[in-house]
């Protein structure tokens, strides 16, 4: 049993650790897998980032060119106009109303004058600027402005060339970021005169950033030649600093790196850490006008899908694992199931074999089982069609006479064969105290009948066959009549009746017969002449008899009908159990064996008629004569006895002495109809008590059981019987 | 059966002949049982010719030494044949009784 749960244990230990390692390995694949997929995807998702963010930064570009571009051809269109008309002053600020009416994209232009360059008008500069759907006229020559300070005015003086200004919010007309274009006007005399612009807004520019909805907390940062950083988002445009910007970096490092690589007028990816999370920066230069464009765009974004893959995929990957534990487990579970239940099935296949083993050994198994016997042969064999059988037969002698039964439990397996043990014993227990076949089947039909909870029957037949005559005794409980083997096979005359355990109450009828000497009496269950063959046809009685004849012992008798049966069955699986019992009755012709019969009043005075009966017997066994006293002195006191107890005093009465010599003991069955009376109950003698302690009466039994080997006593149909045998 | 009584000796001497069943043993009973008046002395019981004894006869045995013990007198029993020391070993007389 140790070693066997040490297996289980073995068993599981082995299969879970194979399990682990298989899940270990399942797991490790599906996560390379992904790794590599997500490495993949990763790349793939960042080309395409940068792929957008290029496509937009040169569609910013190719934005501000064209709006720059408008503007400055706005402006240098009238740059011949405006030198002309500086001789009338008082007509240039319809050149400028011009510029702005002529050129949406511009927001506002002026022509300013140098100062003093008109006597007229020393500080003069007409503004018209775009307000809703109508233009505006102001000047912007006021104390408070003052027009020459401003760097659009002094620059392209500077520079004697047309100047962008640095982006810068006009709060003139409404928080409009704006840039402009200014050009030096000179007179005809090639003379510095005037400053010529053309506003244009920049607020524009973020409807480029809100165009790209792919990324959407993503913005763009333009850096100006001037230092100043346009950042563009959704909606909006703000102007702000470097510093302003760097105060915000996580990594300074990387976003100098950015910032040193965008004014020098290069294109190409940076990393950078901004409020805890990593954005890319692309960046490309707008040439043209000396500014870099960037656009950041948060890591979150570019991943944030293959983010949500990866989640969906650890998911998938963790509820496959669990579907992989749960299977390992189910296959480990079976597999110990399976063992289990292996071992089980060995157990009870021990077992059964154990039971059969025992179901046998219920039945008498020895043959021949009276070897020593002239007057009768028996031969029997049961064989179960499963490792257990319902098939029962039994026999035995008592007071010579040979008890026998044959039975079939209705059924097959295990409930069959206990209910085939339980019927065994009742017969042997039944049948000890009672000497008729009738009594005994219906007591035992009592019994099973009572205890019958799971309706199962037995049909029986049981019989008592007197070996000192050949008086046949028998009772059917629904089993097959035996046949009786003379000069030929005939079924013995049977009454049905039911088979026991049927119902409780029942009458069965008791029949006779006499056997002569060489008679047999073969009993079987249905198992012979039912037995089948691969085509299902049955071996029937008729070939059972006609196998069946007298001239064998008879176990070659019945090995002779085993075979035949195997014969005929051949590789068919045996249908039903096999049972035959066959008792062969013959005279025992051996001179060892006689009885002698002698009846006695219950009159004392014919105690010594014993003597003469004695004296007969140790004649013929050639006793010598202390054995001869012995014998008759135990005779005498067991005869005495029941002269004395047995009857009433006056009442006439029996006494029954019957010798059966042998050739090894002699059997005295003493039989009187008188009150019941056990002579063996008396207490014992002590033969070695004191004088004074030794009562006068009680030496006769004791007498009786120091002579003879063997006395018993035992009542029954009215009668006390005592059996006393003594070896010879 | 026969049973000769006499006086030898100032003994008393039953001399038991043949066999002493249980209907002899009745028969005789009264006569033996008288036996017990002389149970202070010594009474023989003679078995030489004695060829069978059943628990009746035992009892009359016993019914004398008991008498004897209760006197002071002795029981002797005489010449006794294999066949009656074997039924005598059986029930325990031998240590009851003298066996000469």
């Amino acid at each position: 049993m140790k070693t066997k749960v040490s297996n289980i244990k073995n068993v599981l230990r082995r299969s879970t650790g194979a399990g682990l390692l298989l899940i270990i390995v399942a797991a490790l694949t599906l996560e390379a897998t992904s790794l590599l997929q997500n490495y993949f995807s990763r790349k793939g998702l960042m080309e395409e980032a940068q792929l957008r963010a290029e496509n937009l930064l040169e569609t910013t570009r190719l934005q501000i060119l064209d709006a720059t571009h408008q503007a400055e051809s706005a402006v240098r269109n009238s740059i011949w106009i405006a030198g002309w008309c500086l001789d009338y002053p008082d007509s240039l600020p319809v050149v400028v109303r011009r510029i702005v009416e002529d050129n949406p994209t511009v927001m506002g232009s002026t022509l300013a004058l140098i100062p003093n360059y008109s006597r007229r008008l020393p500080w003069y500069s007409p503004y018209f600027c775009r307000e809703g759907d109508s233009l505006v006229m102001k000047s912007l020559a006021t104390a408070e402005y003052d027009y020459p300070s401003q760097e659009w005015f002094t620059k392209p003086l500077e520079q004697d060339s047309g100047v962008w200004s640095e982006p810068y919010i006009d709060t003139g007309g409404g928080e409009v970021l704006m840039t402009t274009y200014s050009v030096p006007i000179k007179d005809s005399k090639g003379r510095p005169a005037a400053v010529l612009t053309a506003d244009i807004s920049l607020n524009w520019l973020s409807m480029l950033a809100s165009s790209e909805l792919v990324y959407p907390n993503s913005f763009q940062v333009i850096a100006t030649p001037g230092g100043q950083l346009l950042v563009l988002s959704t909606g909006y445009v703000k102007l702000t600093t470097v510093d302003e910007l760097d105060s915000r970096m996580d990594d300074t490092a990387n976003f100098d790196r950015l910032i040193t690589a965008m004014r020098a007028g290069r294109s190409g990816n940076i990393p950078i850490r901004r409020n805890g999370e990593n954005n890319q920066v692309f960046f490309a230069p707008v040439e043209e006008l000396g500014w870099a464009m960037s656009i950041v765009i948060p890591d979150d974004e570019i991943y944030g899908d293959i983010r949500r893959v990866r989640w969906l995929e650890r998911f998938f990957q963790l509820l496959g694992l669990g579907m992989l534990v749960l299977i390992l487990r189910g296959l480990a579970k079976n597999q110990l199931r399976y063992q289990k239940v292996n071992e089980k099935k060995e157990l009870m296949e021990s077992e059964l074999k154990i039971g059969r083993n025992i179901q046998m050994s219920m039945i008498p198994n020895i043959f021949p089982p009276f070897p020593e016997r002239k007057d009768i042969d028996i031969a029997a064999c049961l064989i179960p069609a499963k490792e257990v059988g319902g098939d029962l037969y039994d026999f035995y002698i008592r007071d010579e006479k040979l008890f026998f039964c044959i039975g079939d439990v209705s059924g097959k397996g295990v409930p069959a064969s206990l209910v085939m043990a339980v019927t065994r014993s009742l017969f042997r227990t039944v049948s000890a105290h009672e000497n008729s076949p009738q009594r005994i089947v219906m007591t035992m039909n009592d019994s099973m009948s009572d205890m019958n909870e799971s309706n199962m029957f037995v049909t029986f037949f049981c019989g008592i066959l007197n070996l000192a005559t050949g008086h046949l005794r028998y009772c059917n409980a629904g089993h097959n009549p035996p046949l009786i083997l003379s000069d030929r096979a005939v079924e013995l005359d049977v009454k049905p009746n039911l088979p026991l355990g049927v119902m409780p109450k029942m009458s069965y009828q008791e029949q006779e017969t006499d056997l002569d000497f060489g008679d047999t009496v073969f009993l079987y269950t249905d198992g012979l002449n039912e037995a089948e063959n691969s085509a299902h046809e049955q071996f029937t009685l008729e070939r059972a008899k006609a196998m069946l004849d007298q001239r064998r012992n008879a176990q070659d008798h019945l090995e002779e009908v085993r075979k035949a049966v195997n014969k005929f069955v051949g590789n068919a699986p045996q249908s039903d159990d096999l049972t035959m019992l066959l008792i062969h009755y013959m005279n025992d012709t051996s001179p060892m064996r006689s009885e002698r019969h002698l009846i006695l009043h219950n009159d004392i005075q014919q105690i010594p008629q014993l003597a003469d009966f004695v004296e007969t017997i140790a004649g013929e066994k050639n006793l010598d004569q202390s054995m001869a006293m012995s014998i008759n002195l135990a005779l005498e006191e067991a005869v005495t006895n029941v002269i004395e107890y047995a009857y009433p005093e006056g009442a006439d009465g029996l006494v029954d002495i019957e010798a059966i010599l042998r050739e090894k003991t002699l059997d005295f069955i003493i039989t009187d109809s008188g009150k019941p009376f056990d002579p063996t109950a008396r207490p014992e003698v002590d033969t070695s008590a004191s004088l004074n302690d030794r009562p006068i009466g009680g030496l006769g039994i004791h007498l009786v059981k120091r002579i003879m080997d063997s006395v018993s006593y035992r009542r029954e149909d009215g009668k006390n019987i005592l059996t006393m045998i003594k070896n010879i | 059966m026969e049973v000769n009584i006499y006086k030898q000796n100032k003994e008393v001497v039953a001399e038991l002949v043949g066999r002493m069943d249980t209907p002899a043993t009745q028969e005789f009973a009264p006569q033996l049982e008288a036996l017990t008046k002389d149970a202070a002395g010594t009474i023989v019981l003679d078995c030489k010719n004695l060829t069978y004894i059943s628990s009746s006869g035992l009892r009359i045995f016993l019914t004398l030494r008991k008498a004897a013990a209760e006197k002071g007198g002795r029981v002797v029993v005489r010449s006794i044949r294999d066949e009656i020391r074997s039924v005598f070993m059986m029930t325990g007389f031998l240590n009851l009784f003298d066996i000469e």
